[in-house]
């Protein structure tokens, strides 16, 4: 028996919050912690196997054509140049392999061949010593180079946006530009694979573990069941190991030719041009008002690049159309197929940039209308979703904004330049922030043994957001266990299929998954005891139902195992799911150098219940950190000749280090959700980044009175538009 | 045959017949199947895989990414995998890691607690200095700075010094490792013990690399693949590394690691002291030298601008004959320098005095980043007027360049704002510098005036240290 749950209908019963042990929602410590601290958690990299061969990916020297030739290189097991060899990553969720086939190069950089061989060393030269010939293709690089491509269900319009423009109080009608950004995940792209036969076992860092099987068995062409894939811990995803990349495929490639294991991992290079790159955006934001501040248009146009053919197009208007109120409104999205490596989905993909710029537009606003930027705000939160009428799973921006402006002393913001320390100017910024909710088709298995302790099998990741110990904690609330008395194994194929580790939808989904295995184990437990489940109450150990308490492992003679299966249902559509929050940020911008330093941010958020503070909160600290750096540091460039990835290693770009974070503080508001199941929890590991660098942004105009709109506001743009 | 031979996590190891210049990184990980040291970068920029190399000297951080083995002979060597005890117990770094999250995806992590356990080791509790080095993309860093702090009062734990025991006890003066039945082979690379043998060899083999802390010549091997033979490896030239202080002025071996530079100039010129505060990270500070710095030349290094805006004098040497020359007069265009052939940095000299120098760094990130311009200004006033003005640039032209027409207008001048004014206008005399990713030419040569203004100010007693503002 599984139990199944499609989400249909809102759950109000909380049952959660019925139960005894108390572990849910604790600040508890990482269970797998110690061996992160030791160096025992092995990722991908660091597996090793017998008569294993090491193979290092050769990439592509021009910006589009054919491979006309490929060398031989003397030392090597093998220089392999195979036809099912990815020629760029599968974007997440997709069951398909991705477009294979390197004798065709689509961007500079991609991968073209593999060189194997018996050491790292040798495999390292000889990729550097093959000669690659091509027929060269010249090929747009640039947004502007190319006219874009309209797609028609991206566009949208309501009522008359020009009209509303032309008869606002106030408007706003400025470009911003945001720059390729990178997920720059501290474990570069790695994987080991080995074959048994006709199946193969890839040990490799990926998020979804589900949806990355479909697409290796699709790129190998080979059965799903053949193909096995370990993902224990995972160094860091942000996105940019959603789906398979071109390393895992030429591992097992390479090993299935040579019969024995291949190592292949990425030098740091290598990941900044393969892995999926967050496009860079062009953003005409229109805003209307009227002398109130009430909105009346809104008018947000994107262009965004990827390679022909790919199906992504970063989402940058996602949040739009439901975040504030107007009757004109007019969304318009475009394309420019160009040859700079894949774009693909980057923490947050949509809201990270799209969210931030609409904020630093709506603080421009207010600017012009005279009215504080969190008023402007609160003036215009609509009551139910515009455009669809739906109500809101849960709304609590205007309580994030007023608690925000509270705690952060809001009210001691000064006008733009009038604060002047040393040779500091400091301001203030606030935003808002909002991300789209959703759920996954997940599925785990619990077993409750006869001595009393429980094991969560799912193939669920944990790429640092916590997943094992939360896992833990529902398996231990709901069965009354003590933490300690649960295994939580994740990060294998061969256990249930989970949503895997993307979209923020991981922790509510898999998390549904293991609360429903236990909910299952709970009905058996309670038939056991002779009462209904809704009576029994399982702690410590130790279940109770009315007067009678036994000690599970007194009563379980054989293991009970409980199955979870969740699928998203009618909530996905019947309401408008979404987190909410405020950023706020301080800033120091010198007035002889233009430097930006941040002060302090504060961060306010209601994701529903908080399985775990301590975990949640590190992901939303994270995430307004990713939020610093795109408002300061963070800029692919691309040569605008042939495209090609500039800043491809973490010297050039520039990730915060310590001393460009400063205190940040979190605050959680309480809430459930009860549109997102029984757990009524809601995604967290992107709402931190949604909007972050706008606060950031707009406290360096309040400081300096200067507005960056060509992301990220490095000193030269500062200095540029800074009066002295 | 060649042969190296360490401690490694508390025991003696010998490695035979390995490339001078195989990287302790690789070597760890492939050889020895040590994988909590991780690969994140290959060139120092990360720190994921930091380890500690204690000599007769003390314990540092370094990364072992750019380290060579023949670099750790006679050193110990203690990686992630050696920072708990003996029975597992964990450090104090360790624990306090897990209490206060410090760790989430956790491929960082080995590299922080070596960092941590380093700078525990060391009683450093500048702690956002000491991991400056270290990225993480997870935390957001303050869970592992509050991790730090929380670990910093708690006692070393005795495993920890074991190391320093073993290199004093095992070094004998002469620096040679003094391992059970002596050196079996030579050392892979030549070991030059002082500045004489130095000067015999390199004479002799003038196409030689010489490889001090490797933090840049890392780099040609890990990402330019090239063969570097022969080497010689220059760490274990004391005299060298010497600071001598001479009443007058300094004489500062080129051997000195920017980290003994900061220890030792930090107190005398505060300003220069916080410029190398900022000079990459601490695991590259502990490697790099002053004269690696000097001598290859590059056009944003931010050692020779305030060198020579100190009015530094460069030691060269070449077999038994030296000369020496203005610091400035060395650099003669991009990455092309006064150095003959066999001819190496001995030493640089500076004033032992300089109230008004200052020096200004500015990167798009703040720690470990490359200067877009790096300003370093050191006017005399006597009686009201300027007799002396040295400024100096980095990143604003191919090598690091005095601002001849600047200063020339400044001298003879009262020390006020509208002599600043007039001055910063020749400044575009001076340099035409470049746009790139760090910068454009037009903030380069704003931000070079406006650093002339922000330093009247500064000689004026307005406050402008950015360590106001530190996060």
């Amino acid at each position: 028996m599984t139990q199944h749950l499609k989400v249909d209908a809102p759950d109000h019963e909380s049952r959660l919050d019925q139960m005894a042990q108390g572990v849910l929602g604790e600040p508890v410590s990482r269970s797998e912690g110690q061996h992160k601290i030791t160096g025992g958690a092995t990722y991908a990299a660091d597996a090793g196997a017998e008569g294993m061969a090491y193979g290092v990916l050769v990439q592509a020297s021009v910006s589009a054509g054919r491979v006309t030739e490929i060398g031989e290189v003397p030392g090597v097991l093998a220089v392999i140049h195979d036809p099912r060899m990815l020629r760029r990553a599968a974007q997440g969720m997709s069951t398909e392999g991705p477009d294979a086939g390197p004798q065709q190069v689509d961007f500079m950089g991609q991968s073209v061949a593999l060189v194997v061989a018996e050491s790292l060393e040798v495999a390292q030269a000889a990729a550097h010593a093959l000669q690659v010939r091509y027929e060269a293709r010249q090929v747009p690089v640039m947004p502007d180079a190319v006219d874009p491509e309209v797609p028609e269900d991206k566009q949208s319009a309501t009522g008359d946006l020009d009209a509303a423009m032309r008869d606002a109080a106030f408007r706003v009608d400025q470009v911003w530009h945001t720059p390729s950004q990178a997920a720059a995940a501290m474990e570069p792209h790695a994987a080991v694979a080995q074959w048994a036969g006709d199946c193969v076992t890839i040990r490799a860092g990926l998020q979804m573990l589900g949806f990355c099987r479909e697409q290796m068995a699709d790129a190998l062409g080979i059965d799903v069941g053949q193909v096995r894939l370990l993902a224990p811990y995972v160094g860091g995803g942000f996105g940019s190991k959603l789906g398979i990349n071109a390393e895992a495929v030429a591992a097992a490639i390479a090993s299935r030719q040579l019969g024995r294991p291949v190592k292949v991992v990425m030098s740091r290079p290598q990941v900044f041009d393969l892995a999926h790159r967050r496009s860079e955006t062009t953003q005409r934001l229109r805003l209307a008002c009227d002398s109130n501040g009430v909105l009346s248009g809104v008018g947000h146009e994107a262009l965004v690049s990827n390679l022909p053919g790919s199906e992504f197009s970063e989402p940058v208007t996602q949040a739009t159309p439901f975040t504030y109120d107007a009757a004109n409104r007019q969304i318009v999205h475009k394309i420019a197929r160009i040859h700079r490596s894949c774009a693909g989905s980057v923490r947050a993909p949509g809201e990270a940039v799209g969210v931030t710029v609409f904020e630093c537009a709506l603080d421009e606003l207010a600017e012009a209308a005279g009215i504080d930027p969190v008023e402007l705000r609160l003036r215009n939160i609509p009551e139910m979703e515009p455009g669809t009428g739906r109500p809101f799973s849960s709304h609590k921006l205007a309580e994030a904004l007023r608690e925000g402006a509270e705690r952060f002393g809001w009210a001691d913001r000064v006008a733009p330049r009038a604060r002047l320390e040393g040779e500091w100017y400091i301001g203030m910024g606030v935003a808002s922030a909002v991300r789209v909710n959703s759920l996954v088709e997940s599925r785990a298995r619990v077993t409750l043994t006869p001595q009393g302790r429980a094991i969560v099998e799912t193939d669920m990741t944990d790429i640092g957001t916590g997943t094992y110990t939360i896992l833990g904690q529902i398996a231990a609330e709901t069965l009354g266990l003590d933490l300690a008395g649960v295994d939580v194994k994740l990060g294998d194929t061969d256990f249930p299929r989970a949503s895997g580790s993307g979209g923020s939808f991981g922790a509510a989904s898999s998390g549904t998954s293991v609360y429903l295995a236990c909910a299952e184990i709970r009905d058996k437990i309670a038939d056991m005891m002779g009462c209904a489940e809704a009576g029994l109450t399982l702690q410590d150990g130790t279940a109770r139902c009315g007067n009678i308490v036994r000690r599970l492992d007194d009563i379980i003679r054989t293991p009970l195992v409980g199955d979870g299966h969740l699928e998203p249902g009618k909530t996905e559509d019947s309401v408008r799911q979404a987190t909410w929050g405020s950023h706020w940020a301080e800033v120091a911008v010198n007035r002889w150098t233009g430097e930006t330093r941040v002060r302090r941010m504060l961060g306010v958020f209601a994701c529903g219940r908080v399985l775990n503070h301590k975990t949640a909160r590190s992901q939303c600290l994270g995430g307004m950190t990713f939020g610093i750096g795109m408002a300061l540091t963070e800029a692919m460039e691309h040569d605008p000749r042939d495209g090609h990835m500039v800043t491809r290693d973490l010297a050039e770009y520039h990730i915060p280090c310590h001393a460009d974070v400063p205190h940040i503080e979190v605050h959680f508001l309480t809430e459930r959700d009860a549109y997102v199941g029984p757990l009524q929890a809601k995604g967290l590991g992107e709402l931190g980044i949604c909007g972050a660098g706008a606060a950031v942004l707009n406290a360096i105009h309040n400081a300096c009175g200067v507005r960056v709109r060509n992301l990220p506001a490095t000193p030269d743009k500062i200095i540029a538009e800074l009066e002295i | 045959m060649s042969q190296i031979a360490f401690h490694l996590n508390g025991a003696p190891v010998r490695v035979s017949d390995e490339a001078p210049t195989r990287t302790l990184l690789d070597w760890l990980r492939e050889s020895r199947g040590l994988t909590g040291t991780k690969e994140g970068c290959n060139e120092g920029d990360c720190g994921a895989c930091t380890v500690m190399v204690t000599d007769a000297t003390g314990s540092r951080a370094l990364n072992a990414c750019i380290l060579f083995l023949p670099q750790l002979h006679g050193k110990a060597v203690r990686t992630v995998e050696g920072i708990a005890g003996p029975k597992g117990e964990p450090h104090p770094v360790q624990q306090a890691m897990v209490d206060h999250h410090g760790s989430q995806c956790g491929f960082c992590t080995p590299g922080f607690i070596v960092s941590m356990a380093c700078a525990h080791l060391n009683g450093a509790t500048d702690h956002d200095d000491q991991l400056a080095g270290n990225l993480c993309r997870c935390t957001g860093y303050a869970p592992i700075i509050r991790a730090a702090k929380a670990a910093q009062t708690a006692p070393v734990p005795d495993w920890m010094t074991t190391d320093l025991d073993i290199t004093c006890s095992q070094i004998s003066p002469g620096g040679e490792a003094a391992g059970r039945g002596g050196q079996a082979a030579p050392l892979p690379g030549f070991h030059p013990r002082s500045s004489d043998d130095l000067a015999q060899w390199y004479l002799a083999n003038p196409d030689a690399t010489l490889i001090a802390g490797a933090t840049d010549v890392g780099l040609w091997v890990t990402k330019q693949l090239r063969d570097l033979s022969p080497v010689a490896f220059l760490s274990g030239i004391t005299d060298l590394q010497q600071i001598e202080d001479h009443g007058d002025t300094l004489r500062i071996g080129a051997g000195v690691t920017i980290a003994a530079l900061r220890a030792a100039l930090g107190p005398r010129f505060p300003s220069f002291g916080e410029l190398l505060r900022r000079y990459s990270s601490e695991q590259v500070r502990n490697a790099a030298t002053i004269g690696g710095n000097i001598a290859n030349g590059s056009p944003i290094g931010d050692g020779p601008p305030a060198l020579i805006a100190l009015g530094a004098t460069l030691h060269l040497r070449r077999g038994d004959a030296r000369r020496e020359m203005p610091l400035e007069d060395f650099f003669i265009e991009y990455r092309k320098q006064d150095r003959q052939p066999g001819e190496f940095v001995e030493a640089v000299t500076i004033p032992a005095q300089a109230p008004n120098l200052r020096c200004y760094k500015l990167s798009k990130r703040f720690d470990q980043d490359i200067s877009a311009v790096c300003g370093c200004f050191n006017l005399i006033v006597t009686d009201g007027l300027i007799t002396s003005a040295r400024i100096a640039f980095g990143g604003m032209a191919g090598t690091p360049k005095r601002s001849a027409t600047v200063e020339a207008a400044l001298i003879g001048q009262p020390l006020t704002p509208a002599t600043a004014e007039a001055a910063a206008a020749l400044m575009a005399q001076d340099f035409a510098p470049l746009s790139d990713m760090r910068a454009s030419a037009a903030y380069r040569l704003t931000t070079a005036q406006n650093m002339l203004r922000r330093y009247m100010h500064d000689l004026a007693g307005v406050p402008v240290s950015v360590l106001e503002v530190r996060a």
